[in-house]
């Protein structure tokens, strides 16, 4: 009986090691695969980029119990339903774009390339597009702008800048060169947006010689919107949808 | 004889056992990747970024919950109160123009997809590298007078910016990728003519081999606007005249 047995044993063994084999690498495989340098990278991003978006919804309800609480006051009779609406009015007007601004800022001026022999391959380089003000303006809101108008023309949500042949079109209006941007917000970080090295401002004037003027300005106006806006297509959703 | 003939054929056998092992464990490597750390570190992190979700979650409800209430007394207040009622639809539209309401209405909806992998050289681009286009195309739809526009369910507002950040984008600070979805509320076929213009910008887009899907749609809905917005250098100018 003892004789007969190794080949068994052996064949026993071998299935008990090839089983545990095949168990170990099956919990190390999960265990490494979401495991890399790169992968924990993005978690690190994703969460503090879930951190930030917290912090900004933790605002958010702090100030809707404000404004709760001061809607819960008209029954005791210290706040009125008129002028609570009137400020969420005011407020809004001006969110939305409606309210002449003013406030410390910086002002752009720019022009097209104005040099006859400039060594450039195509005139196109020369002079001023949409996207280059759409870049400037997106670098500005970046830097925390309140209020941004172009050659007079308040920048709001549906406003449209396009080129259309030798103009710019903003708010269904045509503008030509040069423009003058305005942004209220703090003066030092939008100078930055603009003129810091790397920025779009600063390849637009260093690489194709357009012309652009930032200065500081202690006290900006920036005029309202001044086109009528109705919603046509557009409904509030329901509650409870 | 036949000793040796098995001893050897077990020793064999065990080499090849070895090989094999080390031939998968290389390729094990190689598919997840050099530098395989420690898993505590990465699962702490699975951990703390599933806790800010359930976090960020029930923040939504509790604002859904405020907002509700507002919007109750609200309603109750300008009840049987002219002044008040127009003045609260007055609020309502500058709300809505600002941002902060859900709103739905007929539209289009316009999906970007990433161009796939060139399989000769193996380069790829994304559209968060070319933020110019996508600024564009909210200027091309806001040229088509739409109401209102939203980036990857993002409210687009007067403050909303985009910024490159590493291989995704940022868009009023959430970071999102692609694909990127553009919802547009407005004439659908005004919209739709305009995007797809020859020459045009979705053109443009599939010229350089995105894969974009334009659809109009009847019920496009589109979130508010989640950022608390202060002036903090901007106060209002007083008109004298009105």
């Amino acid at each position: 009986m003892k004789k007969s047995n190794p080949k068994l044993i052996i064949i026993i063994s071998s299935a008990i090691i090839g089983l545990f084999i095949a168990s170990q690498m099956k919990l190390n495989l999960e265990l490494i695969t979401p495991v890399t340098v790169k992968s924990i990278i993005t978690a690190k991003n994703e969460l503090s980029a879930a951190k930030i978006e917290l912090i900004e919804l933790e605002k958010l309800v702090e100030q809707k119990s404000e404004e709760l609480y001061a809607l819960q006051n008209i029954a005791t009779g210290e706040d009125n339903i008129i002028d609570i609406i009137e400020s969420d009015l005011k407020m809004n007007k001006m969110k939305a774009g409606y309210t002449k601004l003013e406030g410390p800022g910086i002002e752009i001026i720019m022009f097209d390339n104005l040099l006859l022999n400039n060594n450039v391959i195509s005139y196109n380089d020369d002079i001023i597009h949409d996207v280059d003000i759409l870049n400037i303006i997106n670098d500005l809101k970046v830097a925390g702008a309140e209020a941004i108008c172009i050659n007079e023309e308040r920048i709001i949500s549906i406003s449209e800048i396009k080129c259309g042949g030798p103009i710019i079109r903003v708010n269904d209006r045509s503008l030509g060169a040069p423009f003058t941007i305005k942004a209220i917000g703090d003066p030092k970080v939008l100078m930055a947006a603009v003129n810091a090295p790397g920025t779009y401002g600063d390849t637009l004037r260093t690489i194709y010689g357009i012309g652009l003027e930032p200065y500081i300005v202690d006290k900006l106006v920036i005029p309202s919107y001044k086109g009528i806006f109705t919603f046509n297509f557009a409904k509030p959703m329901e509650e409870g949808e | 004889m036949k000793k040796k003939g098995e001893i050897l054929a077990l020793i064999f056998v065990s080499l090849i056992l070895g090989l094999i092992l080390s031939i998968q464990f290389k390729t094990v490597n190689l598919s997840v990747g050099e530098g395989a750390l420690p898993t505590q570190r990465a699962q702490q992190l699975a951990n703390d970024l599933k806790k800010a979700q359930a976090e960020r979650e029930s923040q939504l409800r509790l604002i859904k919950e405020l907002e509700e209430k507002i919007l109750q007394y609200e309603k109750g207040g300008v009840e049987n109160n002219i002044y008040a009622e127009n003045l609260y639809k007055d609020a309502m539209k500058y709300r809505m123009l600002a941002g902060y309401t859900d709103i739905k209405g007929t539209g289009v909806i316009l999906e970007i997809n990433d161009p796939p992998v060139d399989i000769q050289f193996g380069e790829s681009f994304s559209i968060v590298d070319e933020l110019d286009l996508i600024l564009q195309l909210i200027s091309v739809i806001n040229a088509a007078d739409a109401e209102a526009i939203s980036i990857n369910d993002q409210r687009y507002t007067a403050f909303t910016e985009i910024v490159r950040a590493g291989n995704h984008i940022e868009i009023n600070g959430v970071s999102t990728s692609s694909p990127i979805i553009i919802k547009a509320i407005g004439n659908a076929s005004t919209l739709e003519s305009a995007l797809s213009l020859k020459w045009g910008i979705v053109w443009q887009l599939r010229n350089y081999n995105y894969i974009v899907h334009l659809t109009q749609d009847k019920e496009v809905e589109i979130p508010r606007y989640r950022r608390v917005k202060d002036f903090i250098y901007a106060t209002p100018v007083e008109e004298t005249v009105n």
